[in-house]
């Protein structure tokens, strides 16, 4: 077993990919955009694997969280801004997005939580669509109009500085998110949760039997990867477009993409997600130019393929390989 | 007023419910044999949305007619995904099987874009009305409602009354033993994978008639979560609980619907979509075992 500091070497990877990201786009901001779709990416691998990769649950409506953390941030600034607050209400709308999808993932949870495999994915399959038309329909938060909050945002904190928060700060946000999401997944591999985890992935009912509370456990992963995904969509749609309509923060699309990036960098891996995100966001971005419209057509057969030939993903492989090597006790 | 216009509502729910029952006997039939989910289910509708679309726009086929041919086409996208991805997958966690149909789904929507654009089209096949005072049933809708009540009856007599049917009622109840009798439980499960989305793709025939402009590549999700709701209704692994399942859940949604156009400031499509959501949950969290099935 590991102990010390020594079990926390595989954060220098993740660190060092992060920081090379940002130094490249400062570097050539004519690519900033790009990086900022992959750091995107990142977060969203990483947030969506701490649930998915740790507990072998798939959450086809984990859209839902990012929407509702959208939704946040946007009331925050819509409702606040003229309050005198300053740049609090950028704040405020991170509190209320962790809040938001903090309550959505217990109320969801506290349902799909009892349900194992099969019946999990059917509850939460709609999450995302059943959220979207409670707000549709009961006109919550402007319902289907949306919420537009570009001139609050500029009224509560100055041109300049709204400016310089969709441009600039909201990606800065997205970085911090996913290397957030990075941490905590170390941490949790490193302790009782994500050992509690691994024996239920193995054999749920073996772990039970061993007197592992695993409601609990999978419990604290789905609600820390749900306010991830909260605080991600704040940054990343909110704080970045500064309106937001239903249709967009709950596409299903979105969970299809971090399903896309885990399997590609190896499920429950630290390193995967990051390296799913980073092929899978600069492929997205050459088809974008050479094959619109195909990257979902080429991806989606890549999943079956990843699932029947190479289960454990890039990673995964790659960590058995230098598991007795200097590398490997950076890779996991 | 309102209660000439629930009972008409009501009405047209039992008939939309028998159409939504056969489409998701293909789920539970599939569920019940191999244990898999097929959460792509929605696109396989929609595969057969296109298939009278094409065939009554391109070919002048009428819509019964279209049936075998979606039945066919059907069958063998089931055999491809059963042979290349599903047969493996069998033995592996769950997860693996959620994710494989899940691209099942999203792979035949890119295509049906790639083909058809995502342009929402429709068709009207006009037959005539039934006029009964209080509402107004197409013979189209009436006749997709008997197609469907056909199909079930159909699927019942074939496993109960044939062989073929009595080996997959085997496996259904236990795949070792089966074995053990000398089925080749393997072709058991490609062939009730192949016969699930078979039908499926013909019951994506039938919705046609009750969606006039809403054929899309993507408008399969909202029947995957109908379908869920409907099959946990009458028991996952039962097909004609599924079909009652269907008949009851068209009655909640156009009663629902009914219900929440009086309430002002209601949005009622949208709130009738977001309230089967919340059924299911509601029966996940009650009756995972399906309400409908006896204990």
């Amino acid at each position: 077993m590991m102990n010390g500091y020594r079990a926390y070497l595989p954060i220098l990877p993740v660190a060092a990919t992060y920081a090379l990201l940002l130094g490249i786009g400062v570097v050539s901001p004519d690519h900033w955009q790009l990086i900022a779709q992959l750091a995107f990416y990142c977060a969203l691998g990483q947030a969506f694997n701490l649930f998915m990769g740790m507990t072998g649950y798939v959450d086809f409506g984990y859209v839902a969280f990012l929407g509702i953390g959208t939704y946040g941030m946007a009331v925050s600034i819509y409702t606040l801004s003229d309050k005198g607050l300053g740049i609090g209400v950028v704040l405020i709308g991170l509190v209320l997005a962790a809040i938001f999808s903090l309550g959505l993932s217990l109320a969801v949870g506290a349902v799909a939580l009892r349900l194992r495999g099969a019946y999990f994915a059917i509850a939460t399959i709609g999450v995302n669509e059943g959220f979207r038309y409670l707000l549709e329909g009961a006109r919550i938060w402007n319902g289907a109009d949306g919420i537009i909050f570009s001139r609050h945002l500029r009224q509560g904190v100055g041109r300049q500085t709204a400016m310089a928060l969709s441009t600039w700060w909201a990606d800065i946000l997205v970085f911090g998110v996913a290397f957030l999401a990075a941490v905590l997944t170390l941490v949790y591999m490193r302790n009782k949760v994500g050992y509690a985890l691994l024996a239920l992935r193995e054999d749920e009912d073996a772990a039970k039997v061993m007197g592992i509370n695993v409601t609990r456990y999978k419990i604290i992963a789905f609600i820390t990867s749900a306010i991830l995904a909260g605080l991600l969509g704040a940054s990343a749609w909110a704080l970045k477009l500064t309106y937001v309509y239903p249709s967009d923060v709950f596409a299903i699309h979105y969970t299809v993409e971090a399903i896309i990036i885990v399997l590609l960098g190896g499920a429950g891996t630290l390193l995967g997600p990051i390296f799913g995100a980073l092929t899978y966001g600069a492929a997205k971005y050459f088809l974008a130019i050479v094959l619109p419209g195909f990257q979902l057509l080429i991806f989606a057969p890549v999943i079956i393929a990843i699932i029947v030939l190479f289960p454990d993903g890039t990673v995964g492989l790659l960590k058995k390989r230098l598991r007795d090597t200097p590398l490997g006790k950076f890779i996991i | 007023m309102i209660f000439e216009q629930l009972s008409g509502n009501l009405l047209q729910g039992v008939i939309l419910g028998g159409v939504y029952g056969m489409a998701t006997m293909g789920l539970s039939l599939i569920f019940g044999v191999l244990k898999v989910v097929n959460v792509g289910h929605g696109a396989f509708i929609m595969v057969g949305a296109y298939v009278a679309l094409t065939l009554f726009q391109t070919f002048g086929v009428a819509p019964p007619l279209a049936v075998p041919a979606a039945m066919v086409i059907g069958m063998a996208l089931g055999m491809v995904f059963y042979y290349s991805a599903i047969r493996k997958l069998l033995k592996g966690p769950e997860l693996a099987s959620l994710l494989a149909t899940f691209s099942c789904g999203v792979i035949l929507e890119e295509v049906c874009k790639q083909l058809f654009t995502s342009e929402a089209r429709g068709y009207n096949w006009e037959l005539g009305k039934l006029d009964l005072g209080f509402t107004v049933l197409p013979h189209a809708k009436l006749l997709a409602f008997g197609g469907s009540a056909l199909i079930g009856i159909l699927l019942y007599l074939w496993f109960h009354k044939t062989r073929a049917g009595m080996a997959m009622r085997c496996v259904v109840e236990s795949d070792e033993g089966a074995r053990v009798c000398g089925i080749d439980v393997d072709w058991e499960y490609a062939l009730s994978f192949s016969i699930g989305i078979g039908l499926t793709v013909v019951s994506g025939v039938l919705l046609t008639m009750f969606i006039p402009v809403g054929i899309n590549p993507y408008m399969g999700g909202s029947y995957t979560l109908k379908a869920f709701v409907i099959a946990v209704l009458g028991g996952l692994a039962s097909p004609y609980g599924a079909f009652f399942g269907g008949l009851v859940f068209g009655l909640i949604e156009n009663g629902s619907y009914t219900l929440f156009a009086q309430i002002p400031g209601l949005e009622p499509f949208a709130m009738t979509r977001f309230f089967s959501f919340a059924m299911l949950l509601v029966i996940l969290l009650l009756r995972p075992t399906g309400l409908l099935k006896a204990k």
